[in-house]
């Protein structure tokens, strides 16, 4: 939701000198869990309003997408801080291996991730008609583990425009409202005109979420099997696209000193 | 005279201000138009065409609320940010002549975000827009802008003392827009939710607005929806008196 | 009656560290500060950074409250009153922020007039008077994020001077504007005094204090160490020489090695681009200079010259030692 955007860019970005400030529990807790908890309600009750009853259906949507909301603005952040702080430059001078330099940012980025798409599952099965079976679970886990890491893959891409454009933040948010219409999350991909969907397929999370709906409804991993490889897969390439780009922008910036103009 | 005075200056001011920020129009506008995309399509496949009508009324009031939401809570933050917040604290009008104006302004935003849902429905998903109380539509929608704005000052009050308080306005938007009944219908929710929803202006403000457009008894909920208005206004007045000295003691009106 | 009286400030922070487990530190920034400030006077508040000038400013302005003490602007108190205190000061704190950016210079006068209850026939006028006075007439309609620096800030001065205060407290006011427009600025600070206000400077250049101020106070660490006129405070260090020495990779050692000498009352160091310059205070009469030299053994010198105390170097005297003063000026008069 924006309102990850509002307590990163509104809420002073620049006052607050850490990285991730947001961790402190009175930002943490509503932000991240009680947010995506009503937004899980309300699309369930409006599934149940406009007929489509399946809270299954908009319980697995909406607990998947509420990680993206961390992965995709701390992915973009991860990068677009640094040079925002003047720290990209120091860092990139650094001998530091740039894949374990930004998947170690990431990391913290997927474990509050994961821990939010649980809190979103949990919640559906204690507050609505969703009930997948126990030994669905670490199906499940693994499941939502590729398409956290998915959605912060395709973050750190749009990080990494970042390092030449400015304004990253609007694109940040453009690209994640977008991903709200395209990615299956409360809308099936059959129901959009067939050129938007398939940019929802390219765009992370949605294959994870299929896959999710399937193994929630009972299906063993196997037969989602194609559907989470299809997903790990959208994850390299946005992956492989964010260093490519910083490796690029990189020798650009050292080359024109444009590193750390804004 | 002088009170108008300073509402209706700081009213344009703001109001001025706030257009002009990219960040804040994308934010009020963009995602109300998702949300809308969302309901419409939802209520398409589940075979409720005659309600799209009501969901683009609904998704409308919803965008009067994001951008109050936003705007009241976040602009605090952002005058705090800018470095404004010590400057308006400091200026000899009474605090809360000054913070209205903003609060308000920021629920007029919500004028684009109506505007550009209904266009929206009308052209992307030829929902039609007719009204059959153009009168009380009229009135309805300043209205429902003015005391969505009040509930909007309620929350500023308060975030003058906190730092992070935007946080828990972050948090608001989606179980106000479940509980006031803008897309799904109180018919549908817990019985005890409904006297939490009795008390926010949304949900008379949207019902004031649905029944102006589709049919029904407009005015008696434009009449709860100014009373509420007042009562924040009344509440909220108290809040900030408080929150302005707490925050003079606590030193959180600058960032440092 | 003063304009500005403070007595016995104190002022505490309380701030916090850690992510997962939350510290709080207590963090006395304004400890037992008391000073008077004539009406029509124009006192300047000299200290390094984070000595207590801001907050000792912000307290006198109603924006903070005290911890404990008390203080009265034109005999009101600044807790109790805060309102009536704030129609009768202006105040301009430098830097970036703390105006609308995306309206124009004008936008945001008028608004501000409007709060600041300027009576509205005479808003057109004052505003344009202002734009006037610290020279921005012209780009008035421009918007606030396209202005540099310099023109923030007399932005900053014209806002703060819409209402007509008595009472002005200006933070820094010259900071980042050019030199001939520092020099324009500085002449409308004097001439406010010379209208009847009363000014409150806070300033890092000490030209600028002693051209400008009656009287100064000097605070460090939330203590006000020297309290007097200009000249009262270059009696401090009237006693001392300065030797100037112009020296090219001295290390820290060896500028340690300087403070600890014989005879040495403070050393100061200025970073100029490849060069730095020591200041080194000792008494008059040592002939020092022959030992320091041999000192900074290891560097190359270049410039070696002796000169008189200014009053940057009272200044540098007065913060360079520990707050248990050898050397103190209160305002009942002569040097201990």
């Amino acid at each position: 939701m924006t309102a990850f955007f509002r307590v990163f860019f509104v809420g002073g970005l620049i006052a607050y000198r850490a990285l991730f400030n947001w961790i402190r529990p009175a930002v943490y807790i509503p932000t991240m869990l009680i947010g995506p908890l009503f937004q899980i309600l309300f699309f369930a009750y409006l599934g149940r309003y406009s007929g489509l009853r399946n809270d299954a259906f908009f319980v697995v949507g909406n607990a998947v997408q509420s990680s993206a909301m961390s992965s995709v603005f701390a992915g973009t952040m991860a990068i677009a801080n640094e040079r925002q702080f003047q720290t990209l430059s120091p860092l990139l001078a650094s001998p530091a291996n740039r894949f374990a330099l930004f998947m170690g940012r990431s990391l913290p980025v997927i474990v509050s991730g994961l821990f939010v798409s649980a809190w979103g599952f949990v919640m559906g099965r204690l507050l609505l008609d969703f009930h997948p079976p126990l030994a669905s679970i670490p199906a499940l886990a693994l499941v939502t583990l590729v398409s956290v890491v998915s959605g912060t893959a395709f973050g750190l891409t749009i990080g990494s425009v970042g390092m030449r454009a400015r304004d990253v933040f609007m694109s940040a948010n453009i690209a994640y409202y977008i991903m709200w219409l395209l990615c299956g999350v409360n809308i099936p991909l059959d129901s959009l005109p067939s050129w938007l969907a398939q940019i929802g397929r390219l765009m992370p999370l949605t294959h994870g979420i299929a896959a999710a709906r399937e193994v929630a409804a009972g299906a063993s991993l196997g037969s989602a099997s194609g559907l989470v490889w299809t997903e790990a897969g959208v994850a390299a390439a946005w992956g492989t696209l964010a260093f490519t780009l910083v490796h690029w922008f990189e020798l650009e910036g050292r080359r024109r000193a444009s590193l750390e103009t804004y | 005279m002088r009170v108008a005075r300073l509402l209706l200056a700081g009213l344009r001011f703001h109001f001025k201000s706030l257009t002009l920020s990219w960040f804040f129009i994308l934010t009020s506008v963009f995602m109300p138009l998702v949300v809308a995309t969302v309901s419409y399509y939802m209520f398409r496949a589940g075979g409720k065409p005659g309600t799209l009508f009501y969901a683009s009324l609904g998704a409308a009031v919803y965008g009067i609320w994001s951008s109050t939401l936003f705007g009241s809570g976040g602009a605090i933050q952002w005058q705090r940010w800018q470095g404004t917040l010590e400057v308006i604290v400091s200026a000899p009008a009474p605090f809360i002549l000054v913070v209205l104006p903003l609060t308000i302004a920021t629920s007029s935003i919500g004028v684009y975000s109506l505007t550009s849902t209904l266009l929206w429905g009308r052209f992307a998903f030829g929902i039609p827009f007719y009204l059959e109380h153009p009168l009380a539509f009229v009135v309805a929608v300043p209205a429902t802008i003015l005391g969505l704005g009040l509930l909007g000052l309620l929350f500023a009050s308060t975030f003058v003392l906190y730092r992070h308080a935007n946080a828990l306005s972050n948090m608001l938007e989606w179980p106000v827009l479940l509980v006031t009944g803008m897309l799904v219908p109180l018919s549908l929710l817990p019985g005890w939710s409904h006297p939490i929803a009795w008390l926010l202006a949304p949900t008379w403000g949207v019902r004031a607005i649905r029944e102006a457009a589709l049919g029904g008894t407009p005015w008696p909920d434009v009449g709860v929806t100014l009373a509420l208005g007042a009562a924040y206004l009344a509440l909220g007045a108290l809040f900030l008196r408080y929150f302005e000295v707490a925050a003079r003691k606590h030193a959180t009106l600058s960032l440092t | 009656m003063s304009a500005i009286e403070a007595r016995e400030l104190r002022r505490t922070y309380k701030t916090s560290t850690g992510v997962f487990r939350r510290r709080t530190l207590e963090v006395e920034a304004v400890r037992g500060v008391s000073f008077e400030v004539a009406e029509g006077e124009l006192f300047g508040l000299l200290g390094p950074n984070g000595a207590g000038k801001t907050t000792t400013i912000k307290m006198l302005i109603t924006l903070l409250i005290p911890t404990s003490g008390t203080a009265r602007v034109l005999a009101l108190d600044v807790v109790k009153d805060a309102r009536e205190v704030r129609k009768r000061i202006g105040y301009v704190f430098g830097g970036e922020r703390g105006l609308y950016e995306r309206l124009s210079g004008l936008d945001n006068l008028r608004y501000f007039a409007e709060l600041y209850a300027v009576p509205p026939r005479d808003q057109k006028g004052r505003i344009a008077e202002l734009l006037d006075l610290v020279g921005l007439t012209g780009r008035e309609k421009e918007r606030v994020e396209g202005y540099s620096r310099g023109m923030r800030q007399r932005l900053h001065i014209a806002r703060g001077l819409l209402h007509d205060p008595p009472v002005v407290f200006l933070d820094e006011p010259t900071i980042g504007v050019d030199p001939v427009g520092a020099r324009e600025l500085r002449h409308t600070i004097s001439s406010l005094t010379a209208a009847g206000k009363t000014v409150l400077l806070t300033t890092h250049y000490m030209f600028e204090a002693d051209e400008l101020c009656n009287r100064i106070a000097v605070i460090n660490k939330g203590e006000i160490v020297a309290e007097g006129t200009p000249r009262d405070l270059k009696e401090i260090v009237a006693d001392r020489t300065v030797i100037e020495i112009e020296a090219f990779g001295a290390s820290d050692d060896a500028i340690d090695r300087l403070r600890r000498a014989p005879g040495v009352t403070s050393v100061a160091v200025e970073e100029r681009e490849h060069a730095q310059v020591l200041l080194v205070q000792s008494a008059k009469g040592l002939e020092l200079t022959q030992s320091l030299l041999g000192l900074l053994d290891g560097a190359t010198i270049g410039r070696v010259a002796a000169r008189e105390p200014t009053l940057e170097d009272a200044y540098v005297a007065l913060v360079e030692q520990d707050p248990e003063p050898g050397l103190s000026l209160h305002a009942a008069g002569a040097p201990q």
